[in-house]
């Protein structure tokens, strides 16, 4: 009987791509796979430039505050995708591991080169793709053993790994179409040495891979998709939490004192030289609305919640604030990033958009944004900013 | 045989096609390696720098070595009946220990937020591990089956072989 085993001839200290003899790892896989992985890592890309913008100071062409649940969609998409990706990118490396044990064509320098080219292509790609799975998966459960900034080296991280993945795409184009469009059976473009059945079927290990890509997206996308809540058991929320509803970052993480809060709390509204001091009482005597609006972290978890206070552009009316100017939200927060955001004027003026008191009816617990938070549709969460204390019209 | 030397105006087309792709891919790659040593100095970029080189070292010389050797442990030591079902196990059991590892250490867990990796992780960990089993079990226990009704059937020799 015939096995699947790598052959080490006693001369050879290092395997060459011809020591593996299964006929599982071989392009007909490598480009199935591929496909989806590329499909992912395009969501990704895309869904990631959106989340990159969406947090951006300025946005020349207005980021829409419409549909309200659209950026936890994306940003929901944008870590399913990226899970879902790390068991095909882990059989995808599988299959085409003999590759890396490819001699150089050290007789022909014009082979020689472009295989040099092509080998550290290859490398960037799998640093890169290896880099943005693995840093966005730790991102998503808040672990940061290391020192560099995680926003600005996953955006960068990911315009390495779409470059390197079009030049990839671009080297192989011919044998993915070939591959693609020919039995999975098909041993045209299999190395020679790839011809001993594996324990399972070529189509068997697709489906193996299928059925862990299934695994992994469901055991983790409940924290943003609520019917799956259950099930996920490696969920990073389980969308509960203070009146319902996780919490990012505590009112004790964001150095807040408690006892800025309390009575003697008020809402400094501020246009230039015009500026208006706002208690909660203040706040509470003018006219309340209420807005289903989804809480959607950058971490990928999101909730809906039902929020009550006064429309943002109300409080702006109040000092005559013009209709396209931006507003800058200052918090109590002393420990931190995002004490002060920067609120575009076209959220500032959505009618959805609340410097809430309360929410699913309950005054907002501390840890919620106690006395007053902003909320508004269509926005990453860090930008729904916690602990108000100043409005600041920009002008 | 290639087809990237296949003569005629088509595999031209596509050829100049691919060289635009590469160079744009460059490009794009270039503009990220740009962004990446513009925004992080010192300490900081040599932290990414050891995670991205890191994550292909520790895939290529750890993880794939272990996936090689539980491959030949599979091809040399399990019975032939056995050696689907399980090799289906552990692809699904390998790479969701990958995803499951920073939520079973709970290293991003903070003591003044409970809502952050709220679950019972080894639990559930545990659970995922469980009905991995039993679908083995399940599936070995059919082929079995199967392997027996081939044999009783088409007499010693059929169609399934029992591992030598």
């Amino acid at each position: 009987m015939r096995v699947a085993v790598v052959k080490i001839a006693p001369s050879e200290l290092v395997p060459s791509p011809e020591s593996f003899t299964s006929r599982l790892r071989s392009p007909a896989v490598a480009a199935r796979i591929g496909l989806w992985l590329g499909i992912c890592f395009a969501v990704c890309f895309l869904t990631g430039l959106l989340s990159h913008y969406a947090q951006a100071l300025s946005h020349p062409i207005p980021f829409p505050t419409s549909p309200s649940w659209g950026y936890r969609v994306t940003q929901g998409l944008h870590v399913v995708t990226g899970t879902a990706a790390i068991p095909l990118l882990l059989v995808k490396l599988w299959t085409v591991y003999p590759k890396l044990f490819e001699r150089p064509p050290l007789r022909h320098a014009g082979r020689l080169v472009l295989s040099l080219l092509e080998r550290v292509s290859i490398a960037v790609l799998v640093g890169a793709a290896i880099f943005q799975l693995v840093a966005g998966l730790m991102n998503s459960t808040q672990w940061y053993p290391w020192s560099f900034s995680f926003r600005s080296a996953h955006y960068a991280g990911a315009w390495i790994a779409i470059g390197a993945l079009v030049v990839h795409v671009a080297v192989k184009l011919p044998i993915i179409r070939d591959a693609l469009g020919a039995d999975v059976e098909s041993t045209t473009h299999d190395r020679a040495s790839a011809t001993v059945d594996g324990p399972v079927s070529r189509r068997g290990l697709l489906r193996a891979t299928w059925l862990a890509t299934g695994v992994a997206v469901l055991a983790t996308a409940g924290a943003t998709v609520p019917l799956l809540r259950r099930v996920s058991v490696l969920g990073v929320r389980d969308g509960d939490g203070p009146q319902g509803l996780p919490v990012n970052r505590t009112a004790d993480a964001a150095g807040i004192d408690p006892a800025a809060t309390g009575d003697s709390w008020v809402l400094e509204v501020v246009n230039g030289d015009r500026s208006t001091s706002l208690s909660r009482a203040d706040l509470e005597a003018m006219t309340q609305h209420t807005e289903s609006l989804p809480i959607a972290c950058v971490e990928g978890w999101s909730a809906g919640a039902t929020w009550t206070g006064v429309r943002m552009r109300d409080l702006l009316d109040l000092v005559d604030a013009p209709e396209d100017a931006d507003v800058g939200l200052i918090s109590l927060q002393t420990r931190r990033a995002f004490g002060r955001t920067l609120m575009q004027a076209n959220f500032a003026r959505d009618e959805r958009t609340l410097v809430a008191l309360k929410v699913d009816g309950e005054d907002l617990d501390l840890d919620h944004g106690y006395p007053a938070r902003a909320i508004a549709p269509n926005r990453p969460g860090v930008l729904q900013t916690k602990w108000l204390t100043r409005l600041e019209v920009q002008t | 045989m290639s087809t990237t030397r296949v003569p005629g105006s088509s595999s031209r087309g596509l050829l100049v096609g691919r060289v635009v792709l590469v160079l744009l891919g460059v490009v794009v790659g270039l503009y990220g390696g740009y962004l990446l040593l513009e925004g992080q100095q010192g300490e900081a970029l040599t932290s990414a720098l050891v995670w991205i080189v890191g994550g292909v070292v520790v895939h290529d010389g750890l993880v794939a070595a272990v996936a090689l050797v539980v491959g030949l442990l599979v091809s040399r030591v399990v019975p032939r009946v056995a050696r689907g079902p399980l090799t289906v196990g552990l692809v699904v059991l390998g790479t969701i220990t990958v995803v499951a590892v920073p939520f079973v250490g709970r290293f991003g867990a903070l003591p003044d937020n409970p809502t952050l990796l709220p679950r019972d992780y080894t639990a559930g960990y545990a659970g995922i591990v469980a009905l991995v089993v039993l679908g083995v079990v399940v599936g070995v226990v059919l082929r079995a089956r199967r392997a027996r009704r081939v044999r009783r059937g088409h007499g010693a020799g059929g169609d399934e072989e029992e591992a030598a």
